[in-house]
């Protein structure tokens, strides 16, 4: 035994209590110890995973009460998968925040490292959790670290896209809370397995509305169509990192939530429309909104958009090849738009508005980051030799195996749509000449930076090059998310 | 015409949405009875402890209560880091007005009994109604009186600081002690000695006691925070 599911929560929390004494006796402690913390839950986290690979399933109970009695956590090949991705992109954010938030005053500083430890522990938690009440407490954790992470600069804009992202989350917390209030009041346990165990006895009539307000509830998070409204504002007025933190880590969690809530607290197997439609949507508007952007951020986070609806329309397929697809996708995202969002917030540093036109002929300038810029574009546009061709390919099999033409060819021409926004920045990056009226004045980026955009650019080329290296662990975890049987025996099996 | 079809969306919705509310059977149509007869039970048998809210609220799901002081915690560090660029010193506020005489006297004679209240709640907070969270709010509106009546008033926001550090770690640490003896996160690992006693109920007083501790430093940094912004 290397540790428990339950360290990933509890040390986090108790380093966010003991950072502000800590850093009453050296301001260097609350930047040092928030990475050394998420180093900690990386390194846990990946043996777990390894070990949940060799012998299966860890359900870990709290408090002594096994399900569905108390809460219980579970790290299965699925969950450890996503713990992973999330608290790599955790610690890679820090290490590229380190110094670029040298220049904030000490007060500043030490909020931003707590909220970036609590937002990836609150995610972690969200993934882990098997009971629905604890994940919509994560769910709060998650949200208040990121309007606070949002409304960082506290300047006017910054204020106005984190007022709006915390009434639109709290909205939606409120439609979870009523969600779950729906279904203790006919099943009578929160506990996900029992929930699922149970779900068909449940009347319709409840199950409808109970599943209506979930993806309400949990749809913010996961930025589905109608309810993505704050995303676009709250990732350009947000710091750099941070952005790359929500497309990184909050997001994934949300589509977990949406996706788990669907496949196992529901039950429904085959085909799923709503998501589908809803990821169809989502699609269509994000990326021909992405089209129209002027600001480099805002621009980036319509495609953050737009990706987690090709997510949705994968997992709504509802298949193995689909399942497999969306959790390709996702690794893909998490690791290519961070490395966008830390290399454009070099390419437009200092700038307030982030405009497009402000980064005209930076390549001459700042060589590497605009080459790391370019390869971020080109992998998530999905072309060949990078890691988004493997998982787009991916789509397009999976729908073709199930006859989906209409989604074959949404994917095609959107792929060409992310090619003409992407392919429009890189030209004015690289083939305009450097203007001094316009562009941004070129500002080195410091070594840690560095080091944190060369790690994600070599996984990109990396799973690029090797997709086998990762594919046997996006198989095993998209077995164990389409096998609810298995989930709820091996969470109940315990009292039995 | 765009009111009108999002006026009749949302009607529909409410329709479907009240059928189900109003259905008769919300109530008496449970499927099962769920966990809450456990609770009740092992309450009483196992935890000893006479308040069967805070029997689950700290033990049962006690790990949605530490979530829950994360959230308050984030949401009074969250407001610290907003406002901070605009605090004024001790003395200047937003609210000028001075305090009366009458309102002056009266919070002095009244806020030691306030404090006592507050203690007592969440002392007792596993044999009475109460707890942790009420308690805490308690103490802080005894604070929020002073802050209100004495405009020179001030709190020293290093220990209000230290306060809500200290009692998040002990919370985590009681956490992590009960997983070192029992095996489980907040497991309850202590002796639960006898029912309706004040030394009763293992770890939970205890734990009730650090949350008061949190909740009444928080809520009183809060309004602090909030008193002493620019306008």
């Amino acid at each position: 035994m290397v540790g428990s599911p339950v360290l990933l929560i509890a040390i986090p929390l108790l380093a966010a209590f003991l950072v502000p004494l800590l850093g009453m006796l050296w301001k260097e402690l609350v930047r040092i110890i928030p990475g050394l913390v998420l180093a900690y839950l990386l390194v846990l986290s990946t043996s777990l995973y390894l070990e949940v690979l060799n012998s299966g399933t860890i359900v870990e109970t709290i408090a002594g009460w096994s399900a569905p009695f108390g809460i219980n956590l579970v790290f299965s090949p699925l969950t450890g998968f996503l713990t992973t991705i999330m608290t790599f992109i955790g610690l890679i954010i820090w290490l590229y925040s380190y110094r670029f938030k040298r220049n904030v005053e000490f007060e500043a500083a030490k909020k931003y490292f707590i909220f970036l430890m609590l937002l990836v522990a609150g995610s972690v938690g969200i993934v882990i959790t098997g009971d629905i009440f604890n994940q919509f407490v994560f769910i709060e954790i998650v949200g208040i670290s990121a309007y606070a992470l949002t409304a960082f600069y506290t300047g006017r804009n910054s204020a106005e896209a984190a007022f709006k992202y915390l009434i639109m989350g709290s909205l939606s917390a409120s439609a979870l809370l009523i969600a779950i209030i729906i279904i203790y009041s006919q099943l009578g346990t929160l506990n996900m397995a029992e929930i699922s165990a149970n779900i068909h006895n449940m009347s319709p009539h409840y199950r409808v509305i109970a599943m209506i307000f979930f993806v309400v509830g949990i749809g913010v998070e996961a930025e589905i169509f109608p309810l993505n409204g704050w995303a676009p504002d709250a990732y350009t007025e947000a710091p750099g990192p941070v952005g790359g933190a929500f497309a990184g880590i909050v997001v994934k969690a949300g589509i977990y939530a949406m996706v788990r809530m669907m496949f196992t607290l529901f039950d429904i197997s085959g085909p799923m429309q709503i998501l589908i439609v809803i990821g169809m949507i989502t699609l269509i508007v994000a990326e021909t909104s992405a089209l129209r952007q002027e600001k480099l951020k805002r621009m980036l986070a319509y495609s953050s958009i737009g990706q987690m609806g090709l997510v949705l329309i994968a997992f709504g397929m509802g298949t193995k090849a689909g399942v497999f697809a969306a959790l390709f996708l996702m690794l893909n995202h998490a690791i290519i738009k961070p490395l966008l969002f830390l290399s454009g917030s070099h390419l437009t540093f200092n700038t307030t508005d982030k405009y497009i036109k402000e980064i005209t002929g930076m390549a001459k300038k700042m060589p590497v980051v605009s080459v790391l810029f370019a390869l971020g574009a080109l992998a998530i546009s999905g072309l060949p030799p990078f890691s988004g061709f493997w998982s787009k390919l991916s789509v397009l099999t999976a729908a073709a195996d199930e006859n989906m033409i209409l989604i074959i060819t949404l994917v095609l021409i959107i792929s060409v749509v992310e090619i003409v926004y992407y392919f429009r920045v890189l030209n004015r990056l690289f083939f305009f000449s450097y203007d001094e009226k316009v562009s941004v004045k070129p500002h080195k980026p410091s070594f840690n930076s560095m080091i944190a955009m060369f790690i994600l650019a070599a996984l990109i080329l990396l799973i690029g090059f090797y997709p086998s290296s990762v594919t046997g662990f996006i198989d095993l975890a998209a077995d164990d998310l389409l096998n609810t049987h298995d989930y709820i025996d091996k969470v109940l099996g315990m009292i039995q | 015409m765009k009111k009108t079809i999002v006026i009749f969306i949302l009607a529909a919705f409410g329709y479907f949405l009240a059928i189900t509310f109003l259905a008769p059977e919300f109530e008496s149509n449970r499927n099962r009875n769920g966990v809450k007869n456990v609770y009740l039970d092992k309450t009483v048998s196992e935890l000893k402890t006479a308040n069967t809210v805070t029997a689950i609220v700290v033990n049962f799901r006690g790990f949605d209560t530490l979530g829950e002081v994360t959230v308050l915690f984030l949401a009074a560090t969250a407001l610290g880091s907003i406002l901070f660029k605009k605090r004024h010193h001790i003395g200047e506020r937003t609210v000028m007005l001075p305090a009366s005489s009458i309102v002056g006297s009266g919070a002095k004679l009244i806020f030691p009994a306030i404090i006592l209240l507050g203690a007592y709640v969440f002392i007792h907070g596993h044999l009475t109604p109460g707890g942790g969270f009420q308690g805490g709010t308690i103490i802080a509106t005894g604070f929020l009186l002073m802050l209100i009546s004495y405009r020179d008033f001030s709190i020293s926001h290093n220990i209000l600081s230290v306060i809500e550090s200290l009692a998040g770690i002990l919370f985590v640490v009681f956490g992590l002690l009960g997983f070192m003896n029992g095996g489980t996160f907040l497991q309850n690992f202590m002796g639960t000695g006898v029912l309706n006693d004040l030394f009763s109920g293992g770890v939970i007083p205890i734990i009730y006691i650090l949350v008061g501790f949190k909740v009444a430093a928080e809520l009183t940094g809060l309004i602090y925070t909030i008193l002493h912004e620019k306008g």
